[in-house]
């Protein structure tokens, strides 16, 4: 848990959700992102997440790859949130694609 | 050249030179507004591509609306090959339009974030190709994209002043809304810039519409006051600089 990478691969066994936090070295409100993130995943336990801060400064390519304009912005499994997320916010989002990939193993 | 001249960016637009003293001021911001459909794309592509070919000024073209593949294709029938002066690292398109299908979906937005994303980006395309000149086209887009208005406003603010710190000469596009006053989305179009040229496709009677160019403001520059003919040509746009729009 907690782990900074830059790019991770996704691995095939991996069953881990990935969430992304694309920031910046002069976005003001990149930590306070930071933490609101960490917070959140920390509170589902270990094993669950994989978080990986991509560093716009930089890997200006990635922001570019995946059109991200605004920091911070976390994403996860195709969505994403804009500006300080708030924690209910991304519950719900991280709950939203746990249903998600759960009714994908239910049907393979 | 004295102290007091003002170096010039040719616009690679035929006649356009002639109405505001030779050029753009080099290292300014320039607003290039109109309606749907009077040019503005053409226009500032045809600075890239001519800056490029011609002045041997790299360029970077930031497309926030239109697939690059459909800028090609449609510069290609003026005779103008972005392709090969990517390929040769002339200039550099960036694709930020949103038919991009990894980009994600946006569920959520809080007033606290900034546009250093969209800054990284355009930095290292500058540095990449060496640009001289960039275009964003077009800002009006982000209106769309985000509801924050207040933050993207000063956000522009930060971006046109980074790009040209860099030395470049800026063209931003900006689409006037239909019956609108102002000459975009955010109203606050004209301040970012130091030159304002406004397009128009105007209905002249029941079967024409004219073409024209009106050079609103240029700072530091005596420039033509007056509306002035424009035509998309096979080659590209053209001014006719002694002709007076008869739609005006």
């Amino acid at each position: 848990m907690n782990n900074e990478q830059d790019v991770v691969p996704v691995e095939e066994e991996d069953d881990r959700i990935e969430v992304v936090l694309f920031k910046s070295d002069t976005c003001a409100f990149c930590p306070r992102a930071e933490e609101v993130v960490r917070e959140t995943i920390d509170d589902f336990g270990p094993g669950i997440f994989k978080l990986n801060i991509i560093n716009v400064s930089e890997n200006p390519e990635l922001a570019e790859k995946y059109g991200i304009f605004a920091l911070p912005t976390v994403m996860i499994s195709g969505v994403s949130i804009t500006g300080i997320p708030e924690p209910e916010m991304l519950m719900k989002m991280i709950l939203g694609v746990k249903v998600m990939s759960k009714k994908k193993s239910e049907s393979k | 050249m004295s102290d007091y001249d003002i170096d010039r960016v040719k616009t690679g637009i035929p006649g356009l030179d002639e109405l505001i003293e030779g050029g753009f001021p080099r290292g300014d911001t320039i607003l290039i507004a109109g309606k749907a459909g009077t040019g503005k794309s053409i226009l500032a592509t045809q600075f890239i591509y001519k800056g490029a070919i011609e002045y041997d000024e790299p360029g970077v073209f930031v497309t926030l609306e239109e697939p690059p593949h459909l800028i090609k294709r449609n510069m290609l029938r003026f005779g103008m090959d972005l392709e090969a002066l990517v390929k040769e690292g002339k200039i550099s398109i960036v694709d930020l339009s949103p038919s991009k299908e990894i980009t994600p979906v946006t569920i959520g937005e809080y007033p606290s974030f900034d546009l250093s994303g969209l800054q990284a980006i355009i930095m290292n395309h500058i540095k990449k190709v060496g640009a001289k000149r960039v275009v964003l086209d077009t800002l009006s887009i982000m209106a769309y994209k985000f509801r924050s208005r207040d933050i993207l406003r000063e956000e522009f603010f930060k971006l046109t002043a980074m790009i040209t710190r860099t030395g470049c000469t800026l063209l931003l596009t900006s689409e006037i809304p239909a019956n609108a006053q102002s000459l975009g989305v955010f109203d606050i179009e004209a301040f970012l810039a130091s030159g304002v040229i406004v397009l128009y496709n105007e209905k002249i009677s029941d079967t024409s519409r004219s073409r024209s160019i009106e050079v609103l403001k240029l700072r530091g520059s005596k420039h033509s006051s007056r509306i002035h003919s424009m035509r998309i040509t096979d080659e590209g746009i053209r001014v006719w600089p002694g002709e007076i729009s008869p739609g005006h």
